[in-house]
């Protein structure tokens, strides 16, 4: 498959290369819940000292992906909801190495590879692993078909790879090494800007050497470093195993876990968005307390906080204190919406538009300050064919819609709404305002649910066939 | 503009939930939203849209046929506006009762059916026909099936349909010559009774006399017709700008206007239409394109998103379907003019077209992921 959709939102409030490195925190706010994870396996006692490194919870639904703490305290678990909250937070970083009686333990049962393989998982590195299709955390234990890896990040706005990579190349290459050494005979993907920056030029040079690691080059729109389009892109297929993506953060983590056997916890996320005075990239650790990125960053009253980018982020609701441990940047829009008089008969300069309908597509591409406004009422679709032009999956929005105004959850199905990348830009253009992404999600959240309890009914069945057959042999014994 | 806004919150009250005008919420909820962007903000992800609302989609076709209204108003004088007025206020009463029934707001697609509705008319139909048609066309078309966006037909063509086969006599005879003065009819008012409205015949009628008038003059629109469709060259601006705002889709008008044009040239190349007065192949099939409502249907009532088929190589079917009708039509059956007559067609096959497509796409889906 050829890449297909997509469109680039440009809007102000991009972050630029600059990392700001954060003031050491006094207090660390650890969520036990992020995008994929939730931590509800807690190893730590109430006023319990941690060093940097120790696991505070695990996942025992993902493989039992632990939480690390990033720096020595003391642990408080019933300060704040939801969260495990350290108090005296060391200045600097102390490590807690893993016991080596365990790494014994383990190499011998596991051997070599299973030894990285379990350094990935308990020092941090693993929680950057998604599978390519369906965006889960994979088996830590299984061989993949293939491995993505991304440098880019073309939502507005997230952590971008070059700003990542500043000065840390030589640990990427490595960290690549690393991965490919986990690996038999199966590609590494390097998904690259199609573009001769310093920078792309700058990894090329380093990549050339290695035969493994296949170069892709990608146009610089989004979503096409979707992990899911780019698998499509690829032709993998789901039914020949699972395909391990990870990004630029995730193979940094891996060099470190694997070559250093040191957690990873120092993070930089972006933090970026029109309602930021100064939006460029922090250095800080997970736990770090919001209210402080807040106070310093951002300068509207009313905004809107942002887990993740524009199109696809989680909002920060007045519960979050701390940064998760997955949370890639920080956005900010605001919430201000002025009611324009005769808003829809301006010549819209200043606006920009997927479609041809503002004098803006007279001039060249520039920037929009936007906010949360829906911009619009909401009515039925007019089938003005938008949402299927800018569909990246090549599915049919406005089909799905159809389908499910009418309840045809059948047909929904058949029409692949599972191919759905969630990437928001059919919502984004849509003239009738209708929210086809929140539909697409509950959709595909319902039918795989529909799915599981066949599943289980078929189970049932199979038991009470099984029990039956049981019990007619028994009668039979007894009747002999 | 502050004022304005607080008299809205004002009179608000009155609308809601226990007011005392609750059942004319949709009429207020218009007026307020035309007057100010609503304040709504999106609950979740993606958290920002697109500037482009209906409101901004539907004007875009207003502003593209303002050519069209000038040349109307220039070449069949100030009657044009009575037929705007009649038009707007027929089918606004239509479009509000249904809406104030079924409690939805007002939607802004009877804006376009209401100023493209004249525009297809004879300049001087009676304006009780005018107002008849429009209704007609709007309950039938469009209110019957739920309104903007669940209708099956162009509800401007199924008024001018209505019209053609209940009033066929005065459609035929409310044609009127455009005036050739410099200063054109911009303060005269023309209708059925002034004595210089002498009815005259369209140029397919006087084809199917072998009376062909000048390409140039259809080109520049002195000829007579419908009100908005003689000038083939504000058709084009009009509609060009149309396809530039990406509103309306090039494929539709280019399979139609293609497909009408080849196979004119092809029927006039073996025979099957003999124009005495105009030789050559080209020549009448070029002639042909600008002739009548072709031009003005491929680009403002063809496009037509909700009665177009959605993909886009069922539009490229459903054009060629228009155009070639339409050849059949003018040529071999008794009406002169059949681009009407096509689009309907088009408008039935467009689900079936779209329908192909679908399947046709879906059963590639499967084999993915």
């Amino acid at each position: 498959m050829r890449f297909r959709g997509g469109h680039n939102v440009l809007l102000k409030g991009r972050p630029d290369s600059a990392i700001k490195v954060m003031p050491e925190p006094k207090v660390l706010y650890m969520p036990l819940r992020s995008e994929r994870f939730t931590f509800s396996d807690i190893h730590v006692k109430d006023g319990q000292k941690v060093n940097g490194g120790d696991i505070l919870a695990k996942d025992p639904d993902n493989y039992s992906v632990p939480m690390l703490a990033p720096r020595a305290g003391t642990v408080r678990l019933e300060a704040v909801e939801n969260h495990i909250v350290i108090e005296d937070v060391a200045q600097r970083e102390e490590r807690a190495d893993i016991v080596e009686e365990e790494m014994l333990h383990i190499e011998k049962e596991m051997g070599a590879g299973g030894i990285k393989r379990y350094k990935l998982l308990s020092l941090g590195a693993w929680q950057f692993f998604y599978d390519a299709f369906t965006g889960e955390l994979p088996d830590p234990l299984g061989t993949p078909q293939a491995i993505i890896v991304s440098t880019l990040s073309l939502e507005p706005f997230l952590a971008r790879g070059d700003v990542q990579l500043h000065r840390r190349l030589l640990n990427f290459t490595r960290g690549l090494e690393q991965l490919q050494s986990l690996l038999e005979y199966q590609p590494i993907y390097l998904a690259m800007p199609n573009i001769t920056s310093e920078f792309a030029n700058l990894i090329r040079n380093q990549i050339r050497g290695y035969a493994w690691v296949k170069m892709l080059e990608i146009p610089l729109k989004y979503p096409y470093d979707n992990f899911a389009v780019l698998a499509r892109r690829l032709d993998l297929k789901a039914g020949k195993g699972p395909v391990w993506a990870v990004r630029t953060e995730g193979i940094l983590a891996a060099d470190r876990a694997l070559t250093e056997t040191k957690p990873c916890t120092v993070r930089i996320l972006s933090i970026g968005g029109t309602g930021v005075n100064f939006p460029s990239h922090l250095k800080a650790i997970p736990g770090y307390p919001l209210k402080r990125i807040r106070d310093q960053h951002v300068f509207e009253p009313a905004a809107r906080m942002l887990n993740g980018g524009i199109l696809t982020g989680s909002i920060l609701s007045e519960e979050a204190q701390g940064v998760d441990v997955e949370c890639r940047g920080i956005t900010v829009l605001p919430e201000h919406i002025d009611r324009e008089f005769l808003g829809f008969v301006r010549p819209g300069w200043d606006r920009d538009s997927y479609s041809g309908c503002f004098l803006s597509s007279l001039r060249k591409d520039f920037r929009e300050r936007m906010t949360t406004a829906l911009r619009g009422e909401g009515r039925p679709c007019v089938a003005c064919n938008y949402c299927d032009e800018v569909c990246p999956a090549g599915i049919m929005p406005y089909l799905i819609h159809k389908y499910l105004y009418a309840d045809l959850i059948e047909e929904v199905e058949q029409a692949r709404v599972d191919l759905c990348v969630e990437c928001g830009l059919c919502s984004y253009v849509c003239p009738s305002k209708i929210d086809l992404r929140t539909q697409f999600v509950e959709a595909k959240d319902l039918i795989a649910k529909e799915k599981e309890e066949i599943r289980q009914e078929q189970l049932r069945q199979e038991e009470a066939r099984k029990r039956e057959e049981e019990a007619r042999k028994q009668a039979e014994e007894n009747n002999e | 503009m502050k004022w304005l806004l607080k008299v809205i919150e004002k009179v608000r009250p009155n609308f809601e939930e226990g007011g005392k005008l609750k059942a004319f919420h949709p009429v207020f909820g218009a007026l307020e939203h035309f007057l100010f962007a609503p304040s709504a903000a999106t609950i979740g992800a993606p958290h920002i849209r697109d500037p482009l609302d209906l409101k901004r989609f539907m004007s875009m076709v207003i502003i593209s046929v303002v050519p069209c209204v000038f040349a109307a108003f220039y070449f069949f004088g100030l009657r044009f506006l009575a037929m705007i007025i009649v038009s707007y206020a027929a089918g606004l009463t239509v479009e509000a009762l249904f809406s104030i029934v079924r409690k939805e707001d007002i939607n802004e697609g009877f804006f376009v059916t209401g100023i493209l509705w004249p525009l297809i008319l004879p300049p001087t139909l009676p304006l009780w026909m005018v107002g008849l048609g429009v209704a007609f066309g709007v309950l039938i078309g469009k209110e019957l099936f739920g309104g903007t966006g669940r209708n099956v037909f162009n509800p401007a063509l199924v008024g001018r349909c209505f019209l053609a086969l209940a009033y066929p006599k005065q459609m035929a005879a409310s044609f009127l010559e455009p005036s050739h003065d410099v200063a054109g009819r911009l303060l005269s008012w023309v209708d059925g009774s002034t004595a210089d409205a002498i009815s005259s015949a369209t140029p397919l009628v006087l084809a199917g006399r072998d009376e062909m008038v000048a390409t140039s003059h259809m080109f520049l629109g002195s000829v007579s017709g419908s009100a908005g469709e003689t000038s083939a060259l504000l058709i084009i601006l009009g509609g060009g700008f149309l396809l530039l705002t990406r509103v309306a889709n090039w494929r539709t008008v280019a399979a139609t206007i293609a497909s009408f044009f080849a196979l004119t040239a092809a029927l006039i190349a073996s025979d099957k239409i003999v124009y005495n007065s105009m030789p050559g192949v080209f020549g009448p099939a070029i002639w042909h394109v600008f002739a009548g409502g072709l031009l003005f249907g491929a680009f403002f009532m063809a496009t037509d998103p909700v009665t177009s088929p959605t993909t886009n190589a069922a539009k490229w079917m459903y054009g060629i379907i228009i155009g070639a009708v339409t050849v059949l039509i003018r040529n071999f059956t008794g009406y002169t003019e059949g681009v009407t007559f096509a689009i309907l067609l088009g408008n039935i096959i467009a689900p079936i077209l779209d329908e192909i497509v679908i399947s046709v796409r879906i059963r590639r889906l499967r084999s993915e992921g």
